[in-house]
């Protein structure tokens, strides 16, 4: 796939996340990846790992949030010409042998974002409290920005160079995900979704988002409103 | 008349206040103004603030007076927050020029170089 999809950078924003960086980084560089890791001010040595592993390394100076750190990324693979961009997370969850199906997606179906869904049959362990909690958010999705999706809180997606070059986030962190759906909706340019697993270990799950998250998500898309 | 005089200037201050912000914010600008003057106008009218009151459920216009004042702090509250996130935007891009500026690409790092990685087009 690597050869066949030329310019393809996997984006990694990684906050405290030397535990599980370099298998991450690795896994991709053997598939023949170009992975770039945004070291998010990170307090442990996730920079320096990935590093050793092969990855190109931006580090922000300070903790700014995954947000940031994924539009750093992007703003890092498109200004060395990057054709395709993947958003993968750090801890571990995502399988690299999702990446060629999301960039087939796009290629196939000519659309400019591949987004990947936990819910279109690939994961079955989802845990119940966090499903009802993506349907919730799913569903808010839907009613704001009129895109018909299955999973709006998935940290693995494809974008093409057009379509990455259309993301503009202004929300640092939580809110992010809700951000770069209204920012496709917004461009009105062709997505597609793509059936993705989840592998849910004890420390994807620790690392991930609780409910009352969700709150602190609302009010930041609120407030962004306001300063629109 | 001595705290309607007194309230008045305070509802003055926001009033220019809210006249101010217009530009940066709108939405928050239009409110202030809106309760400012609906401010001014109960201080100086207490009858109608009373018949409102009553009419609400407060009970008391003084008290319908100190709840608009309420909710002219939470308004002001509000408007502070959404300045420190357009603090926090601008030191984003400065911190991400920063990164950028310091990246290094995978050989650079394996042999110790210590230059940033040129931009590409």
């Amino acid at each position: 796939m690597s050869e066949a999809t030329p310019n393809l950078w996997v984006i990694c924003a990684a906050y405290n996340e030397a535990a599980m960086i370099g298998q991450v980084v690795t896994e991709l560089g053997r598939a023949g990846y170009q992975v770039v890791v945004v070291d998010d001010g990170s307090a442990d040595s996730t920079g320096q790992v990935a590093a050793a592993a092969g990855a190109h390394l931006v580090s922000h100076p300070l903790n700014l949030g995954q947000g940031a750190a994924l539009q750093t990324g992007i703003d890092y693979a498109l200004a060395r010409g990057a054709e395709f961009l993947v958003t993968f997370d750090a801890d571990g969850q995502h399988r690299v042998t999702d990446v060629p199906r999301l960039i087939d997606a796009l290629q196939r179906e000519r659309a400019d974002f591949a987004l990947g869904s936990r819910f279109l049959g690939a994961t079955h362990n989802v845990p119940r409290l966090r499903r009802w909690v993506l349907h919730a958010a799913t569903a808010f999705t839907r009613l704001t920005t009129g895109l018909e999706l299955t999973d709006s809180h998935n940290g693995l997606r494809a974008f093409t160079r057009q379509g990455a070059a259309a993301i503009h986030l202004r929300q640092n962190r939580m809110a992010h995900a809700s951000e770069i759906l209204a920012e496709i909706a917004r461009s009105r340019r062709r997505y597609v979704e793509v059936p993705v697993a989840i592998d849910y270990t004890a420390y994807s799950l620790a690392k991930g988002q609780r409910l009352s998250d969700s709150v602190l998500i609302l009010l930041d898309l609120f407030a962004q409103e306001l300063t629109r | 008349m001595i705290a309607q005089v007194f309230f008045s200037a305070l509802l003055g201050i926001v009033f220019l206040y809210a006249w101010s912000e217009y530009r940066r914010s709108p939405a928050i600008a239009v409110l202030s103004l809106v309760t400012a003057l609906a401010g001014l106008y109960f201080v100086w009218v207490p009858d109608d603030s009373t018949r409102l009151a009553e009419f609400v459920g407060i009970g008391r216009g003084v008290d319908l007076i100190l709840y608009t004042w309420v909710g002219i702090s939470l308004i002001v509250i509000l408007n502070l927050h959404l300045k420190l996130r357009i603090q926090l935007e601008m030191i984003t891009l400065l911190a991400r020029s920063i990164a950028l500026a310091g990246a290094r690409a995978p050989r650079a790092q394996a042999s110790g170089n210590s230059t940033p990685v040129p931009d590409q087009p």
